[in-house]
């Protein structure tokens, strides 16, 4: 026992390093633009909506990555029954290399392309969403707690969804001036804070009916019940409050960030605690804790640095 | 490496085996045999295990002693039925009456640990009109202890085992909330959700003793469906992988391969000690006070060949109920072929349950209840249950072609304590040179009504959910417990509610043989809550010095 704790320890302790690192390291470029409220333009930058909109599209990208490894394994698991359980592996490919071109792209204008694979990746999303509520709602026992936790996650298709969601802001938002760019009727900062906001809630509700179903067993799976729904709020108060410059709010979405990749380490380390642990990976990295799952609480809380970016140049 | 385990006493030397490390070993304070310690213990089972424990952690010096091995379930449970055997007590026993039990793997273990090594995990509370079933219901034996007290003893042995189970149970009064959520359910368990649901019952997931995720060392339960030849991955919260190493840190000494023969009582009529062989010799440890948890076989065994001038009959016999009432849990089933591939044998055996029967009092012709629960055989106990309906070669063969597409329900059913189905010595002497135990058992007619009612039952919900080819089988029995029954009157019971027994104030017994009662749910959890309490009970006499 003690000797377990020690390793737990030595584990946390390293996993609070990484974090650590991150978020300073994440912290360190834009951090000139955190303090400024009207912030300068350098020869190398691009207007700030572009800025923003290539951050969208690298978030969008992270994200349909962490779908693109969950899917594949949790649908390889499910011995790709339907053929339609390839789907959200073509669409998160897709959109995956369309938000890394998106991120480097900074011309103001959007790409027809990605446009189109974002808007696939969405509506894959919400079918993805209704195969598993149907796949749920067939099964004995219909809407019950362990039709929730067994049956395909509810929860897990609406990341597609949200990785086409970025993206696709990210390209509408090109279209827009550079002055007062706008989303959706309204200044594009605030839309853009509230869509990271529902995001978050979404990626939560989903984490806490994971982690319930893992009976909160370690402490530290409290944590992305606690931290992101914070983030969520703050978003919403980033949208609906006058635009000010929010240093805490910054670091609480660093801090969100982080924990997308803390959280990889610690299901690296639910993985070891499987029978057989990684030497028995092929059977361990299925059935264990999801190890691309949590980063999309580092993608969210990616964009969500980039909303608030935008949403203090806005009046 | 396996049959070093039963020659040779692997807890010695200060040390004992990890079972969660590969060759590992942590430390074990070790008492001397003519050091006076405060509890002697024989058996560590459900009852003697966690008895051990909580009295370890109580500042007690504990001595326990289990005639079974130690064995290291990451090492040496292979998946293999016939290898596992080992675990089960296959000493010899005489079967006689009218339905002569089958002993063995399907009713005692012999291993540190006892038959929580081998159980099926199966964790259920006891209906609380049960705790006083002839006042309330009309049959058996009241229990001198009221069930809102045994409530919180379950909810202590529910966190010590971590037990994985619904988040709402259908039946009995509230509980807490199971600490670990329960395993998904397999084919098997859902034929018999379909099935409830079209007899208009209801069902459940059942709270089961193996981990959904990870605990302490315990990793999660991998759905190897091993679990009655012993979980090679240490999921299961057997005795072995709980009480046990917690009793060992708190200063527990467990001795492995020691057999006890004998309780000595001095000229005051006070036991002193127990005389046990080890390591090929008799030994003799003594103690304050005895406690016997051998099971319902072997404790009231004990007892009797304890027997000595001063108390002919064995110890703790004045009442002449040691030995007598002994209760099985009838094990009836039907099966059937499903047209989808079940894999039954795919997870724990026994994934979902309908404790319908043991609340629904209408529509009865008998007393008691039952409950029934999905079932996933190993294939060489199912070939052997085929060999049971008489099936050979072909016929044999074509059946166990289906293996993968059948599914079952299985019952475990109260019987009535009658003085009839007892335990008594025979003739015959075993390895140690004691005599063995006659174990009479015959059902009665309340018996026969129940089970009948429930294979009419289950054959409706099996051919509801499907099933084909639909067959009875009507031959097994399960759990084993009365046999020095616990309750108020010294004239009809052997202990008090604290284990203690009436006649010899420091000999207790604190294991399955003390249910006046079985009711229709599996007992490792009711015995466990009852070993939780002793222990708290004899806390309280000692601090009001009363032991
Ligand atoms: C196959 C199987 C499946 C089961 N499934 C379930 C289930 O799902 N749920 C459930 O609740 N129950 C189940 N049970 C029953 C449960 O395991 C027992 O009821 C429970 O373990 C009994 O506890 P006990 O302490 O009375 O005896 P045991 O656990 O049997 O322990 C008795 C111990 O005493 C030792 N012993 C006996 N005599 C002596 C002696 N003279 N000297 C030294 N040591 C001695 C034995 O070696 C043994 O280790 C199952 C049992 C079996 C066999
Ligand atoms: S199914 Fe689970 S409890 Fe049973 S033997 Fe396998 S790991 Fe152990």
């Amino acid at each position: 026992m003690k000797q377990r704790m020690r390793s737990d320890t030595t584990t946390l302790l390293a996993l609070g390093g990484i974090a650590i690192a991150a978020t300073v390291l994440g912290a360190r470029k834009p951090a000139r633009a955190a303090w400024s409220a009207a912030p300068r333009q350098t020869r190398r930058e691009a207007p700030t909506h572009i800025a923003a909109a290539r951050r969208f599209n690298h978030s969008s990208s992270l994200l349909a990555l962490s779908v693109l490894a969950d899917s594949a394994v949790e649908h390889y698991r499910g011995s790709f029954k339907n053929p339609a359980m390839f789907i959200p592996l073509l669409s998160a490919s897709l959109s995956f290399f369309a938000g890394l071109h998106g991120g480097r792209d900074r011309r103001a204008a959007s790409h027809p392309v990605r446009h189109g694979i974002h808007a696939f990746a969405a509506m894959a999303g919400i079918a993805g969403t209704g195969f598993h509520i149907y796949n749920v709602t067939k099964r004995t026992g219909g809407w019950s707690w362990n039709n929730l936790f067994y049956a395909a996650p509810l929860g897990a298709p609406t990341a597609l969804l949200l990785s086409g969601g970025l993206g696709a802001i990210g390209e509408r938002l090109r279209d827009q001036p550079a002055n007062e760019p706008r989303l959706l009727g309204m200044p594009a900062g605030r839309a853009m804070a509230l869509a990271v906001s529902a995001g978050l809630l979404g990626t939560v509700g989903e984490v806490g009916l994971l982690h319930f179903r893992g009976a909160f067993q370690h402490p530290a799976m409290y944590a992305p019940v606690i931290i992101p729904p914070v983030a969520a709020t703050l978003m919403v108060q980033t949208a609906l409050a006058a635009p000010r410059p929010r240093p805490g709010t910054r670091w609480w979405l660093r801090l969100t960030a982080a924990l997308g990749l803390l959280g990889v380490g610690f299901h690296a380390r639910g993985i070891a605690r499987c029978q057989g642990g990684w030497r028995n990976w092929s059977q361990n990295i299925p059935s264990g804790p999801p190890l691309p799952a949590p980063p999309s609480f580092t993608a969210l809380a990616l964009a969500g640095l980039a909303a608030l970016r935008l949403r203090q140049t806005e009046k | 490496m396996s049959g070093d385990a039963v020659q040779h006493p692997r807890a010695r030397g200060g040390q004992a085996p990890d079972v969660f490390r590969k060759g590992g070993w942590v430390s074990m304070r070790e008492y001397p045999c003519d050091e006076e310690v405060d509890f002697v213990i024989v058996g560590t089972g459900a009852g003697g295990a966690t008895l051990a424990c909580r009295l370890a952690e109580q500042g007690f010096k504990v001595v326990a002693l289990d005639a079974g091995a130690w064995w290291r379930p990451l090492e040496e449970f292979a998946s293999d039925e016939a290898h596992q055997q080992k675990l089960y007590w296959t000493d010899q026993r005489i079967c006689d009456g009218d339905n002569p039990l089958k002993m063995g793997s399907n009713n005692s273990g012999k291993a540190v640990g006892g038959s929580t090594v081998h159980f099926a995990m199966v964790s259920l509370r006891f209906r609380p009109e049960w705790f006083k079933c002839r006042s309330l219901l009309g049959y058996g034996a009241d229990w001198p202890i009221d069930w809102r007290e045994m409530w919180r003893y379950y909810d202590e042995v529910e966190q010590a085992l971590s037990i994985a189970g619904p988040i709402t149970y259908p039946w009995g009064p509230p509980r807490k909330r199971y600490p670990y959520r329960s395993h998904e359910l397999n084919a098997a368990a859902l034929v018999l959700a379909r099935g409830a649901e079209a007899m208009g019952t209801a069902w459940s997931a059942t709270p089961l003793a193996t981990v959904s995720a990870p605990h302490g060392k315990s990793p999660p339960c991998v759905y190897r469906g091993f679990c009655v030849a012993g979980c090679a991955t240490n999921a299961k919260q057997s005795a072995l992988v709980t009480w046990i190493p917690r009793a060992l840190k708190a200063g527990a000494e467990i001795r492995d391969l020691a057999m006890a023969g004998r309780i000595e009582t001095n000229d005051l009529g006070r036991a002193v000690g127990v005389e046990y062989f080890r390591d090929g010799a008799w030994r003799f440890q003594r103690a304050r006070n005895v406690v016997v948890a051998g099971y319902a076989i072997e404790t009231p065994r004990l007892l009797l060949l304890s027997a000595n001038h001063r108390f002919p009959d064995g110890l703790a016999n004045s009442s002449g109920l040691v030995g007598k009432n002994l209760m099985v849990q009838s094990n009836q089933a039907v099966w059937g072929v499903m047209d989808e591939e079940i894999r039954s044998y795919k997870g724990p055996p026994s994934l979902s349950i309908s404790e319908h029967w043991n609340y629904q009092d209408k529509g009865k012709d008998f007393f008691g209840g039952y409950a029934y629960m999905s079932q996933g055989p190993l294939p060489v106990g199912w070939a052997s249950t085929q060999n049971g309906r008489g099936l050979w070669g072909a016929k044999l063969s074509r059946e166990m072609q289906k293996y993968n597409h059948q599914a079952g329900l299985k019952i475990v059913g109260e019987t009535l304590p009658q003085e009839r189905n007892r335990v008594t010595l025979a003739d015959e002497k075993d390895q140690y040179g004691l005599p063995v135990a006659r174990i009479t058992y015959g059902f009665c007619d309340n018996d026969k009504k129940l089970i009948a009612h429930a294979l009419h039952f289950m054959e409706q919900a099996l051919e509801a959910a499907g099933g084909k080819e639909i067959w009875r089988q009507e031959d097994d029995t399960c759990h084993l417990n009365g046999t020095a029954r616990m309750g108020d009157d010294p004239r009809t019971s052997v202990v008090n509610a604290d284990c203690r027994s009436w006649d010899i104030p420091n000999l207790w017994i604190c294991d399955g043989s003390v249910f006046p009662t079985i009711g229709g749910v599996n007992p490792s959890l009711t015995i466990q809550a009852i070993a939780c309490r002793t222990a708290d009970r004899i806390r309280a006499l000692a601090q009001r010095g009363e032991l």
